[in-house]
């Protein structure tokens, strides 16, 4: 489910902004950290989860504005280069910040402990994230699908100059989307926080989960990527439950299979 | 006999049908320029020509041998060369650089063409001085392709297609975007140009197509609506309603 | 600049002065992964994220071989070309025939497929540790051991390359993949068929890249886990772009400040590529054409200076 998070939040980037957000996976691990650092600010999990990603959108906001604005003429490349400067400058501050050794973290005594689930016990913590990134990326959805600024994303996804002749300034759309990106990176980050614990490079594995799942969504489809989230996140478990190891590797090479037969991804139009 | 020909050539992109049941035939050593309004198929016409993309029905027949559906990067190979509507050059070669890229594709040897001067290929070296002397952009020859004036690109682009040195030259509307002054040099080049060449030629100002052409084809909405000699087609009331506009030629 | 060559070599035989011997070595061995970057990179215009893919999978296959079957060191060399040149051909036969972010995602992927690979596959990469107890065999009385022979075969290796690289960018092949990263679709319609040209950059990219691999390898004695992590590929990138893709010699100094910077830097405070984060986002967002254009407009300036 968080798989789904991440692919959507970049789905929308690469879709409306189209450029490669390397530094997604850098957001993820700020959201997290921020989690924990909030938690010691405010005492309480919940109210450092609804500010965390928050603080993670309006860092996106900056990058947009200051950074990546500039770079739309530039080309792809620049775009990426840019990106991963700023993925090593996000995970360098990080350990600058927060020291370089992981640590682990446990969730609230709410939603500790497991539920009996007939044919396991199953954590309850994981339950919890489960309908919660349900829940956002529902209420994602509806925002994208039904709202007026929603249709506006995703009016931007399809084709820019329309959007601009109707009078929509494009570069607040590219600086709300990217910020949009950025907050379900960082809360995906936060959920994840008590599952996995913390480390500096946890933004570097999420990063290519989250292109596997935008590849396989079709770049810009934002329904594929929550569907490939989804289908992506099932078959990595079901493959650590046979051979452990190979299952990340699997990920990509399921990836590269489709980028190769299906450029569009299992959804795409492109 | 024709050099080039096209039987019943179609493409269709979904519904849109650009080009219908196109049927041609282009004599060698000849001028034959296609006209039509904007829209009317002229330029996919070109495409489908030079295998940008393969026809949805019909054949193209090159010299008596059918060469429909080979792709774009082995229709100059095959003697057809083509210069674009829009000016497509490569912008930090010398002008040098650009029809010598050409021209070397069609050469016919390549060998040691990862390691050997480019200096050392005489043929490529040739086609590439003549070019650009038939342009009359010889003294021009070591300026970068962007540091030049519109007008001059336009000669550029028509260079690199006579680099490849090939039997037939389709020209897309040469005259694109050149004021009176330099519509009036492209026109004499391209005279210069017929009898070497066989040329297809597709423009929008009627009295060059009057005063060069051998033969008219007329294209309207995807179709060949009239063809003949360029007495034959002032003549031709429909292709007045369709094109000229009623307007008294 | 008018003799390029005279510096470079005066570069090659003053470096040891100043920097010790392994890390001199390391200069010119990524000097070389640049230069088969920059052929991509700078010449086709292509940006190939992946590189640190073929440089390590030569560094493990040529560290294997030389660990536990005991090949000599010119053995060593070719089997990093080859295997640099065979992983290229595979993973570039997979991408050429996209563009754009779909070229770049593929890459990367497909990096991503060989670093977990590596990462899983504990028994023969070590995984995380890397492959320790990698040798530098003797050769006919030749000690490789010694700290200044090594750099002495490596500057000579490297001059190799130098001198191989500048013959091939300026023959036909340099001018058509210029060609291609200057107008494409022209170049498919003038008859270069481009998706083997880009193939044929991806093959010799890869095995520049493999032979730095192997050299890498045998430099430090250890196949890290990180030679084929995609941060290597940036850190390729980033030498290459500030030294400035245009020019053949942009990846050298590139290199050379890269490398310099790094080592000492690293020393100095742990958190160093910080600093290079900064460096790489204010050259990607000004200084595009690297060191070699700032030098090259430097002297515009003051030569039109000097005139008034």
């Amino acid at each position: 489910m968080l798989y789904a998070l991440m692919g959507l939040g970049l789905s929308l980037i690469t879709g409306i902004l189209n450029i490669p957000n390397f530094a997604h996976g850098a957001l993820f691990a700020v959201g997290a950290y921020f989690l924990v650092s909030f938690v010691g600010v405010f005492q309480n999990f919940w109210i450092a989860l609804i500010v965390a990603p928050l603080g993670v959108a309006f860092l996106g906001l900056v990058i947009e504005y200051a950074g990546i604005r500039r770079l739309y003429a530039a080309g792809h490349d620049y775009q990426l280069l840019f990106t991963f400067g700023l993925a090593l400058i996000l995970s360098e501050s990080i350990i600058l910040v927060w020291g370089p050794v992981g640590s682990s973290y446990l969730p609230p005594p709410l939603l500790r402990g497991g539920v009996d689930l007939g044919f396991t016990f199953y954590p309850k913590y994981r339950l919890f994230v489960m309908v919660m990134a349900g829940l956002l990326v529902l209420a994602t959805w509806l925002f994208l699908e039904k709202t007026r600024y929603g249709a506006i994303m995703r009016a931007g996804i399809e084709n820019k100059e329309m959007v601009s002749l109707l009078g929509i300034d494009i570069h607040w759309l590219f600086t709300a989307a990217f910020a949009l990106g950025a907050y379900l990176a960082g809360i995906a980050g936060a959920l994840m926080a008590p599952i996995r614990g913390l480390s500096p490079t946890m933004g570097v594995d999420m990063l290519g989960i989250a292109f596997v799942v935008v590849a396989l969504g079709g770049l810009g489809n934002l329904l594929g990527a929550i569907v490939a989230g989804v289908l992506i996140g099932i078959a990595q478990a079901l493959v650590a439950a046979y051979w452990i190891e190979a299952s990340t590797v699997v990920i990509f090479a399921v990836m590269a299979a489709v980028l190769l037969v299906r450029p569009q991804g299992l959804f795409g139009i492109r | 006999m024709a050099l080039l020909e096209t039987k019943n050539l179609t493409k269709s992109f979904g519904a849109l049908t650009a080009v219908g049941g196109v049927s041609l035939a282009v004599e060698a050593g000849s001028l034959h320029s296609i006209i039509g309004p904007n829209g009317a198929g002229k330029t996919t016409l070109f495409n489908l020509l030079t295998g940008s993309f393969p026809p949805t029905s019909g054949r193209i027949i090159l010299d008596q041998k059918d060469i429909t559906g080979t792709p774009a990067h082995r229709v100059a190979h095959l003697g057809l060369a083509r210069s674009y509507q829009r000016t497509t050059v490569f912008p930090a070669f010398s002008l040098l650089d650009n029809v010598w890229v050409s021209a070397f594709a069609t050469c016919h040897s390549w060998k040691g063409f990862l390691w050997k001067k480019k200096e050392g290929y005489s043929e490529a070296f040739e086609r590439s001085r003549q070019a650009l002397a038939d342009v009359g952009l010889l003294e021009k020859a070591g300026q970068p392709a962007r540091a030049i004036s519109h007008g001059e690109q336009r000669q550029l682009e028509l260079a690199i297609a006579l680099a490849a040195a090939p039997r037939v030259l389709l020209l897309d509307e040469p005259a694109a975007g050149l004021s009176p002054e330099e519509t009036r040099r492209m026109v004499a080049l391209v005279r210069t140009l017929k009898g070497r060449y066989t040329i297809v030629l597709i423009e929008h100002k009627i009295d060059i197509i009057m005063s060069v052409s051998d033969r008219i084809s007329v294209m309207h909405f995807g179709s060949l609506i009239a063809e003949g000699t360029p007495g034959e087609i002032q003549k031709n009331s429909e292709v007045r309603r369709a094109y000229l506009g009623g307007v008294a030629a | 600049m008018k003799h390029p060559w005279i510096l470079i070599l005066a570069s090659i035989l003053l470096l040891p002065l100043i920097v010790r011997p392994a890390i001199a070595s390391e200069i010119w061995i990524f000097a070389m992964f640049g230069l088969g970057l920059n052929l991509l990179l700078g010449y086709t215009g292509m940006l190939s994220f992946g590189q640190s893919t073929f440089f390590g999978s030569a560094a493990y296959v040529a560290g294997w071989l030389l660990k536990y079957y005991g090949i000599n060191v010119f053995f060593a060399l070719g089997i990093g070309i080859g295997v640099g040149a065979l992983s290229a051909l595979v993973v570039g036969y997979l991408c050429v025939q996209r563009s754009g972010l779909y070229f770049i995602m593929l890459t990367f992927a497909l990096n991503q497929l060989f670093y977990f690979t590596a990462y899983q596959w504990t028994s023969v990469t070590g995984g995380e540790d890397g492959m320790p107890g990698v040798p530098r065999p003797e050769f006919f009385g030749i000690d490789f051991k010694d700290p200044l022979v090594y750099y002495a075969f490596v500057s000579l290796l490297f001059l190799l390359s130098l001198f191989l690289m500048k013959k091939i960018v300026e023959s036909p092949l340099g001018t058509i993949l210029q060609a291609i990263r200057e107008n494409e679709v022209r170049a498919d319609a003038v008859g270069y068929a481009v998706p083997r040209f880009k193939l044929l950059a991806f093959v010799i990219g890869g095995a520049f890249s493999g032979l730095a691999g192997v050299l890498y390898a045998m430099l430090f004695g250890i196949v890290p886990l990180e030679a084929i992590s995609f941060v290597f590929s940036g850190n390729v990138v980033f030498a290459t772009l500030i030294g400035g893709s245009g020019s053949l010699y942009g990846p050298v100094i590139g290199s050379v400040l890269f490398i310099w910077l790094s080592e000492s830097m690293s020393n100095m405070w742990a958190r160093w590529p910080l600093l290079l984060g900064v460096a790489f986002v204010i050259v990607v967002m000004f200084l595009r054409g690297g060191v070699v254009e700032a030098w090259t407009r430097f002297w515009i300036w003051r030569s039109s200076k000097q005139r008034t």
